[in-house]
């Protein structure tokens, strides 16, 4: 007999699909965001360089998963400001 | 003393025309040179490389840097290096470099570096050919950046610049089922076996700056979101005597 599951309605799939769709589409190219499903939305946390990027980002979650609700909490950062000087003995 | 400038992971794309010169501005002030530490496009493309290149031209500083995995993801890595060094950037692969500062000499030695893991839980060529390829590519490079290090014994300050992480301390904050892909202890093996001042590398944004190789060399992991600023500077040869 054996299990067999709608492998859509199984968060871990779902997040490894997006974590894929963001990595390879040419929109997104991003690795570094963190993809959470938490009562059925999808959250969006991490850092990006333009509102562009951010736009992109939750335009291919959006496409990869259709039915779910999608939390944006992505931060566009821009370093500007030049760091402390550390002298390395 | 020789001032050294770094950051890593700059992930210029297509958006980024005009937003990447500004936080250079100054830098001859503050630093004698510029390392960065790889990944500096989002996908590789030699479009991306061509808009880095316009942003990085005669930013005031020499300018020295390693490619990353994201700057190989569309296969135009060469056209992204062609379009750099046009701009009179200087590309590392295996490869070493000198930048004269006030009559010292600053030694750079770089390589992308690629992953494996670290001693204790280290992938090993071993099994299909994919595993040795992966493992092999990490055992080429490692010796590529050893080479390139006795190429600049003779500098009076030396740089291992990496994209890939070449401990564990400076991955501190990332997941550890995802060491293995962020860098190989090879890469520190072969740092420790010839000698430098100081150690870069970015590739782990969620990672911690500072950490050191087994045999006490400086470790700092420069990429953007883990220092939090433009870049940050290094001070390199504290017992240096320059002209200046």
């Amino acid at each position: 007999m054996g299990v067999k599951v709608n492998t859509a309605d199984q968060p871990e799939y779902l997040i490894g699909h997006i974590q894929q769709a963001l990595a390879t589409d040419p929109r997104t190219g991003e690795l570094e965001l963190d993809v959470r499903l938490a009562g059925g939305r999808i959250f969006l946390t991490g850092a990006v360089a333009t509102e562009e990027r951010c736009r992109a980002v939750e335009e291919v979650v959006r496409e990869v998963a259709p039915d779910h609700d999608v939390a944006n909490e992505l931060t566009v950062t821009v370093e500007t400001e030049p760091g402390p000087e550390e002298a390395l003995p | 003393m020789i001032r050294v400038a770094a950051v890593g992971d700059l992930h210029a794309g297509p958006d980024s025309a005009g937003s990447i010169r500004p936080r250079f501005e100054g830098i001859a002030e503050r630093a004698d040179a510029l390392l960065l530490a790889g990944d500096l496009t989002r996908r590789g493309t030699a479009e991306e490389g061509r808009i880095l290149a316009d942003e990085m031209r005669d930013i005031g500083v020499p300018t020295v840097v390693v490619l990353g995995n994201h700057d190989h993801h569309s296969d135009e890595q060469d056209r992204v290096r062609g379009h750099l060094e046009d701009a009179g950037i200087a590309v590392l692969e295996g490869e070493s470099t000198f930048v004269e500062v006030d009559g010292a000499r600053l030694g750079i030695a770089g390589t992308k570096g690629f992953g494996g893991g670290f001693a204790g839980a280290s992938a090993s060529p071993f099994g299909e050919a994919e595993m040795k390829a992966f493992i092999g590519h990490t055992e080429m490079v490692a010796e590529s950046l050893e080479a390139a290090l006795r190429k600049i014994e003779a500098a009076d300050a030396r740089v291992a610049l990496l994209h890939y992480a070449p401990i564990e301390a400076t991955l501190s904050g990332e997941r550890l089922e995802i060491y293995p892909f962020l860098g190989s202890y090879l890469l520190a093996e072969a740092i420790d076996g010839v000698g430098a001042d100081v150690v870069f590398h970015g590739h782990a944004h969620r990672g911690t700056e500072k950490g050191a190789t087994p045999g006490g060399i400086h470790v700092r992991n420069v990429a953007e979101h883990v220092i939090g600023h433009a870049y940050n500077v290094y001070v390199v040869g504290n017992g240096l005597d320059l002209e200046r």
